[in-house]
């Protein structure tokens, strides 16, 4: 067995010769580990199986996922950015079934290592074959330099670049560096999808082999402007021209940085957008309708969820589906019919029913985020009764120091009660107190349940609370509504 | 205290480039206490290209920024150089940063590429390291006859070794600060206080702000007394947590990990300054 660790894996193309027996071996008892192991997780009831059945089979075999991903000729794409991940992915999944694909993916953000292999052992028999024809994957920003090697996708979509976490990313230019050597590394056959309204995305490995495909925002004449400004708003990063370092003029900014740019001093603009939002206007029933010009036609669509910043997904989404070559061609009944049907992602502005009151869960990870959700909270009507909690965890961060960045001064003034919370509570205090809210109305509560009951008392009935809350936080109050029947479980979503 | 309204005079350099993870905390943390006692602030943006008129600056504030940031910024400090040293040299209050810090200094050797030039104002040269300082972090502060605890996050690659002119701003009780081998953080020369704590510090650190507050009004008003107390509580509650982040035994490993190599490195007569 000791030789195995030492051989390259055997890849697919190259030839159909089975791989050694031992090898082979191995990767079944990897894959019955990871299943035995997502089994036991269920039934015992933690964790819903999304990171353990994955940890269980790399320590079984740690070629699993490289081994699983070779065997397979379903169709892989990988996506990565540091906002709406989640949302694409489950427009992708939508679009690409409406498409006639059966799709596997790693669902409810477990997009480390260990989520990305339960994915893809959940999905493969034990005999080493994949049922699904697409295997879609969300990756973590910083795991797509582990996971792009082994699972050589035909599909690399990047959905932006936002600071991010910077205490565990290091810099923002060290992040895209990294995100080019991965994407130069991709073979002529494969596509790798790019948000053209992103400075940083647009102009990453502008040599490198694989078709490029650009998506964005061409709204000329729509109403998309009004949402729009042409000023980045305070969280904006990546502002500068990444060749000569001047100050980008904005014909429009849609959301932070993203939007139609140009460099006066060296010219370098926004690349021609090969899928191309053309008009958004509000929609009846929620969220936005829009128009896509693509190479396959134009597609007016219902984005079921509010804001510019699903717009961005919607359209990545379809971008991503542009990409792959589907059995049945795309048609835009049959999307429009597929992306109209979408729920949001768990936390993502989720709407949930407490008893007399109505709770909207926004999971916040950073101000860009942050702030998109804000936008949309404050055009809803009356004060808004708020908990906001963060933590400091492995998957949080320690530096809360974007909090700062966080436009809390537009909402202070619509505030009608205010309960912080987390580990950090001490942290989101003080940030809300220098934006204007008052000591003496807020309540510091860092234990979760304690501060979630005292905020649903603070809230008449009849009206909302608003949780704004990071990622761990979020699971935890998320799960103690599951146990008050409240909401289902986020893994059988 | 004069009778007529008091007004300190701010001026932020690099607003737009230099503002990694909410650097304008500080901002909000010198304005709110000034608003909250009823003195007066203005603030004035200087990003590139802009020349300030700095002899009607009281308090300079200059924060953290990328290499590429940094680059850009130095470039463009050469041009307000003579202004700000003048200030400096008149007792200008001045706060500076990560990157700010680095460009007071006399040059930073970034890993590759050439060394950027600092103001020099600063007896302090840096250099770009192979890993970066991360985490929480602890200092101990000598300043006004008092001493007290700074307390804040780090997030630089940079070592900075301080020169005979420059007297740091404090000793590190947890975390790297200047270099993790000498126990330094940040450094000081006249009105100028320089810190690798990013960010929002100055909100968790009411006193800090209010002492560069009241040194800034001292400078335009030679009868300024002492600042009105303010009511602390939500602040002390975070100076408290942020001290036990700093204090936690992780922390307290790198410290000592980052001690016992300083000692190797002392002991194989390694050592560098």
């Amino acid at each position: 067995m000791r030789t195995i660790a030492g051989r390259p894996p055997a890849r697919s193309g190259e030839s159909n010769a089975p791989a050694p027996s031992s090898s082979q071996a191995r990767f079944a008892l990897a894959l019955a580990a990871g299943k035995v192991a997502g089994t036991a997780s269920r039934v015992l009831g933690v964790g819903g199986g999304t990171s353990f059945p994955g940890a269980a089979a790399r320590w079984v075999d740690p070629h699993v996922l490289q081994k699983a991903a070779a065997a397979s000729d379903a169709r892989k794409v990988v996506v990565t950015g540091s906002n709406g991940k989640t949302t694409t992915c489950r427009m992708l999944a939508a679009l690409a079934q409406a498409g006639g694909l059966r799709v596997t993916q790693n669902r409810s953000g477990s997009n480390l290592l260990q989520g990305v292999i339960s994915a893809a052992v959940q999905a493969t028999d034990l005999r080493g074959r994949m049922d699904a024809q697409l295997l879609l994957l969300e990756v973590d920003e910083a795991t797509a330099r582990l996971v792009m090697p082994q699972v050589r996708p035909d599909t690399f979509l990047i959905t932006n670049i936002f600071r991010d976490q910077l205490d565990r990313f290091g810099e923002l230019y060290s992040m895209a560096k990294m995100l080019e050597s991965v994407i130069e590394a991709l073979p002529a056959s494969a596509t790798v999808v790019l948000n053209g309204d992103d400075p940083l995305v647009a102009s990453l490995a502008p040599q490198a082999p694989a078709h490029r495909l650009y998506y964005g925002i061409r709204a000329d004449s729509c109403e998309a402007d009004r949402a729009s400004t042409q000023v980045p708003e305070h969280a904006a990063d990546s502002i500068r021209c990444v060749r000569c370092e001047h100050l980008l003029s904005y014909r429009a900014v849609y959301l932070s940085h993203l939007g139609d740019y140009r460099c006066d001093e060296c010219g370098n603009a926004r690349p021609a957008l090969d899928i191309a939002v053309t008009s958004i206007r509000p929609s009846p029933e929620a969220g936005s309708e829009i128009t896509v010009e693509t190479p396959a036609g134009t597609f007016p669509l219902q984005v079921p969820l509010p804001g510019v910043h699903n717009v961005y997904n919607a359209v990545a989404a379809l971008a991503g589906t542009m990409a792959l070559s589907l059995p049945q061609s795309l048609e835009p009944a049959k999307t429009r019919h597929a992306m109209a049907g979408l729920r949001p992602a768990f936390g993502r502005l989720e709407e949930i029913r407490a008893g007399e009151r109505q709770v909207v869960l926004a999971f916040v990870k950073n101000p860009t985020a942050y702030n998109a959700t804000l936008r949309e909270v404050l055009q809803r009507p009356g004060r808004k009764h708020v908990l906001a909690a963060h933590s400091n965890t492995a998957v949080d961060g320690e530096d809360f120091a974007w909090l700062w960045d966080v436009d809390i001064e537009q909402l202070v003034p619509q505030l009608g009660s205010l309960v912080v919370s987390g580990t950090r509570a001490e942290e989101v205090a003080l940030r809300f107190k220098y934006a204007g809210a008052s000591p003496a109305a807020m309540q510091v509560l860092p234990n979760r349940s304690a501060a979630l009951d005292m905020a649903l008392t603070e809230a008449p009935p009849g009206e909302s609370l608003y949780i704004f809350a990071g990622y761990t936080p979020m699971r935890e109050l998320r799960g103690i509504m599951q146990r008050r029947g409240w909401v289902p479980p986020s893994w059988k979503e | 205290m004069t009778s007529a309204p008091v007004t300190v005079r701010i001026c932020h350099l690099y607003p737009s480039l230099f503002s990694v993870a909410g650097d304008r905390g500080n901002l909000f943390a010198l304005t709110q206490r000034c608003a909250w006692r009823g003195i007066r602030y203005s603030v004035t943006e200087a990003d590139v290209g802009e020349v300030p008129d700095f002899t009607q600056a009281d308090l300079i504030m200059m924060h953290g920024g990328q290499d590429r940031e940094m680059t850009t910024a130095a470039r463009d400090l050469a041009a307000k150089a003579g202004p700000l040293r003048a200030a400096i040299e008149a007792d200008a209050v001045v706060l500076a940063v990560c990157a700010g810090y680095q460009l007071l200094g006399r040059h930073y050797a970034p890993p590759n590429g050439p060394p950027i030039q600092g103001l020099g104002v600063l007896d302090a040269v840096t250099e770009g390291g192979p890993t970066r300082f991360i985490g929480h972090v602890a200092v101990e502060c000598d300043l006004g006859g008092r001493r007290r605890e700074l307390l804040g996050f780090e997030n630089h690659s940079g070592r900075t070794y301080l020169g005979s002119g420059a007297k740091p701003l404090g000793q590190v009780l947890a975390g790297a600060g200047n270099n993790g081998a000498d126990g330094t953080e940040g450094a000081r020369y006249r009105e100028v206080y320089a810190t690798y704590l990013h960010g929002p510090a100055l909100p968790k650190n009411p006193w800090f702000a209010d002492y560069l507050l009241s040194r800034a009004l001292s400078h335009r008003y030679q009868d300024f007394g002492p600042l009105s107390p303010l009511p602390d509580q939500v602040e002390a509650q975070a100076h408290a947590a942020a001290l036990r982040l700093a204090l936690h035994p992780a922390t307290k490993w790198r410290a000592a990990t980052a001690a016992v190599s300083r000692i190797g490195r002392e002991l194989t007569g390694a050592s560098r300054g």
